[in-house]
């Protein structure tokens, strides 16, 4: 209890400065809802004069965009951004910092297990983020039911916002698999900056081809916002996937981090 | 010079990292755009007269997507996402480690004055930024020449990756200013990411939004746009005085913190 605390607390300023980054921009990307479903609607109009082919090629994606929740779903991919790197770095940081900073024999002399150590730190890194979820779920409800007047399904909107918390549980996975396989990490930034946009560039070369297999490469990918409006549920398939990634990287990670040399100074 | 040999080594492997991430980057989405360029004209003539709020949120942007180089357009802004990634957490790490890996001691006792440790750390940066831009520059000519059925894009390119130096070269002296003037040398990287990733969500957001065009100024992403470089106007020199003025602002400002600056030890 006491390491949770103490984690807690070290991760207090990054936890409140994320939240509002990620509050700030959902407001802010928001606000911008109402001039852009007004540009929307004009350009339906205008398209009426194309041929039918075209027309319902693109006119599935206007009329997504004139709409809250499809608009929301094409903004959620720079938060979905933001979250990931937030997860990524805790993840990294979280247990490397005690060999970084040179604290680690002092830590791992005190009568606890390794084992209680990693989950104490797990469990600060997963109420850190669930503090960000909420705030930004209530920001980001707020903000939608001031910029729409019309009808929207609560349900979708909540599943939507909650893909944010599932990628970060992945994200966060992956940083300490990473913090744990890798020997010596000097700086942490580097490599989840690098990770993240990896993934995200991935992410958006796959979303040209439209190849299903490929989605599985990156976590980005593994909810699609089409098939969450359409179906109001997740695909259970990259659920699994996603699922199992973090129990095997979580897992591997208690295994491996109990055994490990730990460099004192 | 010593000093920049250590520099250069102790570099090495991060660059030859960030280099085939590029590269390969540039390879697999060209070799997305053969397929593409099988759809037709017509989507062209519509997406022309589409609002550019809305190609913006669907990330597109103002491009010929038939041409290789329109293509290549749309890539540019994840290069220069990466590109500037590297440069920034380089000139934030290399002035801040020493102080973090505790050799700061060993170092300064040498008997060089900081401005000359300084100058080999910013001498090897740039160098390293060099090479990575080449290394760009010479896989984007490479690769698009391929798709490009013998249009010239050797110009265009030029253009596109002096831009991207220029961007780099601003961002790397963002990292080296904030590293000279932080506090801990541990908050450097963080800062320097901050405002890295403020300004490229602002960038973004002007797209999203007309109001906001006049904030272009505080954005160095909108100096450098790629659909300015490759259609008329190409390089402003507004731009570009701009840039040096920043740059050179921000280089002697870092001379002046660190000679000035109290080393945590």
């Amino acid at each position: 209890m006491n390491m949770f605390l103490h984690e807690l607390k070290a991760y207090r300023k990054s936890t409140i400065t994320w939240t509002f980054t990620l509050v700030g921009l959902i407001i802010l990307l928001l606000s911008m809802f109402p001039a852009i479903s007004e540009e929307a609607e004009t350009f339906k109009k205008l398209m009426e004069g194309f041929p039918e082919g075209i027309r319902l090629a693109l006119g599935l994606a206007v009329e997504n965009i004139g709409s809250i929740l499809g608009f929301y779903s094409y903004i959620f991919l720079y938060v979905s951004l933001f979250g990931a790197i937030q997860a990524m770095i805790l993840g990294v940081s979280i247990l490397s910092k005690e060999v970084r900073e040179k604290t680690a024999d002092f830590l791992l002399t005190k009568p606890v297990t390794r084992t209680q150590i990693v989950t104490s730190k797990l469990m600060a890194a997963f109420t850190s983020l669930l503090i960000t979820n909420v705030f930004y779920l209530g920001a980001a409800t707020m903000m939608v039911s001031l910029v729409e007047t019309k009808e929207y399904s609560t349900k979708i909107f909540l599943l939507l916002s909650l893909t944010l918390f599932f990628l970060q549980l992945i994200f966060l996975a992956l940083g300490i698999i990473v913090s744990i396989a890798v020997p010596k990490i000097k700086s942490v930034l580097s490599i989840s900056l690098g990770t993240v946009f990896a993934f995200f560039i991935i992410g958006a070369l796959v979303s040209t081809t439209g190849d299903d297999a490929l989605r599985y490469l990156t976590p980005f990918k593994y909810f699609d916002f089409a098939y969450i409006m359409q179906n109001s549920s997740y695909e259970s398939s990259f659920m699994m996937v996603g699922i199992a990634f973090i129990v095997i990287a979580i897992t591997a990670s208690y295994l491996i981090y109990s055994k490990r040399d730990i460099h004192a100074v | 010079m010593n000093v920049f040999k250590r520099e250069m080594r102790a570099n090495r492997k991060a660059l030859i990292i960030w280099s085939i991430g590029l590269v390969l980057m540039i390879a697999s989405s060209m070799g997305k755009y053969a397929g593409l360029s099988a759809s037709g004209q017509s989507i062209n003539d519509l997406l022309g007269q589409m609002p550019q709020s809305l190609k913006a949120v669907m990330g597109m942007g103002s491009f010929d997507l038939t041409t290789a180089m329109g293509y290549f357009g749309v890539l540019f802004i994840y290069l220069a996402m990466m590109a500037t990634i590297h440069a920034a957490m380089l000139g934030a790490n290399i002035i801040s480690k020493e102080e973090r890996d505790k050799t700061a001691e060993f170092l300064f006792l040498k008997p060089i004055s900081r401005n000359k440790i300084i100058t080999s750390k910013l001498l090897a940066s740039l160098v390293n930024i060099l090479i990575l831009n080449l290394v760009t520059f010479v896989s984007s000519i490479l690769m698009v020449q391929r798709y490009s059925k013998g249009e010239a894009v050797i110009g265009d390119i030029t253009r596109l990756m002096f831009g991207m130096f220029f961007l780099q070269l601003i961002f790397l002296f963002i990292g080296t200013l904030t590293a000279a003037g932080s506090k801990h040398p541990k908050t450097a990287p963080t800062l320097a990411a901050g405002i890295l990733l403020l300004t490229f969500m602002l960038s973004i957001g002007i797209d999203l939004n007309n109001r906001l065009e006049n904030l272009k100024y505080f954005t160095p992403f909108k100096y450098f746009d790629a659909k300015n470089l490759i259609h008329p106007p190409g390089l402003e020199p507004a731009y570009l005085i701009l840039s040096v003025v920043i740059i050179a602002v921000m280089v002697s400002a870092t001379y002046i913190f660190y000679k000035n600056r109290d080393l945590n030890v």
